[in-house]
């Protein structure tokens, strides 16, 4: 390949941003702002054991009614900027609620769970679900692209990626203006914005802030397991085994980057080669952001929370079940002079698991299925769209 | 007869304010200062590079380090005659990232006892040494105690005895393979296994003190100074024990027997490197 999706993305964004930037000159301060007049702040309830620091910007501070505005976008395919039936998306038009906010690789429209855009395009990487985003900090996509770190100012907050998605040609293929003429043409959506935004002047930045105020409500954290931790549940015998090798290095040693009982975000939003790969172009994995050598073929360490939802996996969907997944970490792994230290398995070439304990670690990752997330209806769609 | 009443009034108040009250002079603030800890890693005597195998340990591994994160608690400034002040720093737990580098400072909190006097020693403000917990003890190191990374992504899982890793020390070392291949040196607490049926019987608690013998300082009053402390990366691997990552593998966090090597090759780990003003 030869400059490779993700730059030329990368190229197009940078020229979009400058644009963004000069149309939209009255950009977001990092300065907190107050509450808009009459609005109900928005309190998350942290469930137990989990951060209490949350990455929620203080120039975009929560509300009832910034959220709910936000789902009302997040499901509406005018966020295209179109109203033909055909060309309509929202994020929800990939992004499923019974699949964790992911593909699911049984999408009705994209074949194996890999999405096109409106374009017809296919979108370079599978999903990552948006699941507990409000905890984190290490920004977001599969290398972290999206963060504080990024030198385009558009482009570092969960808030960017919804302008993004808008003009993305392998999504939305849009433009955000006609993205924001169409919204503030709909009388209904006024009056959301005037109750979430003390105005009812509809911007783009608006638009992203609300979905993004929507994106930080969807909380998974009442699966089997947490129930367990809470000890309001008992894990079976072959569940709790897998626990075990879940947790244990001489197991399949998956917590030290996926989190477990001290870590129930099950992830921790950091990069690793995990060992999937020999050659490494450089174009999309971590390396291609921070420029050192040992991010070659590093990717976010996905939450697993919901996992048994949300294929197929790794960052371009090579595996399409989680039993391909274990088989891969127990015996598939590939040795190269970056991957990461923590992949001690690499010396036996995998976990070398048996079929049995194979059978229950995957047992124990059922365990973190939340129907309550897959099923809330505060995270779903509205009974009807404004007009 | 109002008029009356509040002229009474008044003049009692009056004439209690004017009294003379015994005075007694005012205390004065305890003479305190500020401190803070840099600290830096070393290998072989010079500043640690990492992500190159460079390094030999005495066993003979060539080795690499990529990233090393820790926690030291319970930190005491020593004085000559054995007595010390303790960190009751809100924060008396620090933890150390290499990744992050806002870890290697660690301003502390407390007022320190200080001095107004270059003569009295054994008193506060005169310091010649410092100790700490290397991890945390065993009344502190409490699961979920952190819920907020970077600390929370240290735990130690509960089958194995629950709180928080003391230390992960991350590289690679060339095996007999000639495969480079890595290491997960990590110290936390020890379980004791059945020596039939393998189950879990029994943890050890594996945290143990540091005496770092320090060039003596005073600390004045309204003084801030800078403690340099640096971990000795290869010490980790020798005196007493001589460790040998073929012999152990890449990882130890169920192998007590490895651990206790690694905790027992602690003890000169580290080293004030110098105490400056700020």
């Amino acid at each position: 390949m030869e400059l490779g999706t993700f730059m030329i993305s990368r190229i197009k964004y940078g020229l979009i941003a400058a644009v963004f930037l000069a149309l939209f000159s009255c950009k977001q301060e990092d300065d907190p702002v107050p509450i808009p007049a009459g609005a109900t702040p928005y309190i998350i309830e942290v469930p137990f054991g989990f951060p209490q620091k949350m990455n929620i910007p203080a120039n975009n501070p929560m509300t009832v009614e910034g959220v709910e505005l936000g789902r009302y976008l997040f499901y509406d395919g005018r966020l295209s900027g179109r109203t033909h039936p055909d060309s309509l998306m929202s994020c929800a038009t990939c992004h499923r609620q019974e699949r964790a906010f992911e593909c699911g690789i049984d999408h009705p429209q994209f074949t194996d769970g890999r999405p096109h855009g409106l374009a017809g395009q296919e979108t370079p990487h599978v999903m990552l679900p948006l699941i507990n985003l409000v905890w984190n900090g290490n920004g977001y996509l599969w290398n972290g692209w999206v963060s504080n770190d990024n030198s385009v100012e558009s482009m570092r907050r969960l808030e960017d990626i919804v302008w993004m998605t808008v003009v993305d040609p392998h999504e939305i293929a849009g433009d955000t203006s006609r993205t924001k003429a169409l919204i503030a043409s709909i009388p209904g959506y006024r009056e959301m914005f005037k109750a979430a935004f003390g105005s009812e002047t509809v911007t783009m930045e608006r638009i992203n802030m609300a979905v993004a105020q929507f994106v930080r409500t969807l909380i998974s954290a009442n699966s089997k397991f947490d129930r367990y931790m809470r000890g309001e549940e008992q894990l079976s015998a072959s569940e709790l085994n897998g626990f075990v090798l879940f947790t244990t290095e001489e197991g399949a040693d998956c917590f030290h980057c996926h989190g477990g009982f001290g870590n129930p975000l099950f992830t921790t939003n950091l990069f690793y080669n995990n060992g999937k790969d020999t050659v490494f172009p450089g174009l999309d994995d971590r390396f291609a952001i921070t420029g050192d050598p040992m991010d070659q073929g590093a990717y976010k360490a996905t939450t697993l929370r919901n996992i048994e939802l949300t294929g197929p996996y790794m960052h371009d969907g090579r595996y399409p079940t989680l039993e391909d997944v274990i088989e891969f970490y127990a015996h598939g792994l590939l040795w190269s002079p970056y991957i990461d230290p923590l992949m001690h398995h690499i010396a036996n070439g995998g976990t070398q698991l048996t079929p049995t304990e194979k059978t229950d670690l995957i047992a124990f990752i059922r365990t973190l299925r939340d129907e309550d997330f897959l099923t809330n209806p505060a995270f779903g769609p509205p009974a009807s769209l404004p007009e | 007869m109002m008029k009356r009443v509040l002229s009474v009034f008044l003049t009692i108040i009056i004439l209690m304010s004017a009294c003379k009250k015994d005075t007694q002079p005012e205390a004065e603030d305890p003479a305190s200062g500020k401190i803070s800890f840099n600290f830096h890693h070393y290998c072989d005597g010079q500043e640690l590079i990492f992500d190159q195998r460079i390094y030999t340990n005495e066993a003979g591994n060539e080795y690499m380090v990529n990233e090393i994160q820790y926690f030291i608690s319970d930190v005491k400034l020593v004085r000559d005659d054995g007595s010390y002040y303790r960190i009751h720093s809100w924060k008396e737990i620090h933890y150390v990232d290499t990744d992050i580098p806002e870890t290697m400072v660690w301003q502390v909190y407390d007022d320190i006892p200080a001095t107004q006097s270059w003569n009295e020693t054994n008193s506060d403000g005169h310091y010649s040494g410092i100790s700490f917990t290397f991890g945390i003890s065993e009344e502190k190191n409490q699961s979920l105690m952190f819920v907020d990374p970077p600390e929370s992504l240290m735990f130690w899982p509960e089958y194995l005895g629950g709180g928080y890793h003391y230390m992960k020390l991350n590289g690679k070392w060339l095996n007999t393979n000639d495969l480079e291949v890595p290491f997960d040196f990590h110290l936390g607490i020890g379980q004791i296994y059945h020596p039939n049926s393998g189950e879990i019987t029994g943890f050890i608690q594996n945290y143990f003190t540091i005496d770092v013998q320090a060039p003596s300082f005073i600390l004045f009053d309204g003084q801030e100074i800078s403690i340099s402390l640096v971990m000795h990366v290869d010490r980790w691997f020798k005196d007493p024990h001589t460790y040998d990552h073929n012999e152990w593998g890449g990882d130890i966090m169920q192998t007590q027997a490895a651990m206790k090597l690694g905790c027992e090759n602690g003890h000169d780990v580290f080293e004030v490197l110098g105490v400056g003003l700020k």
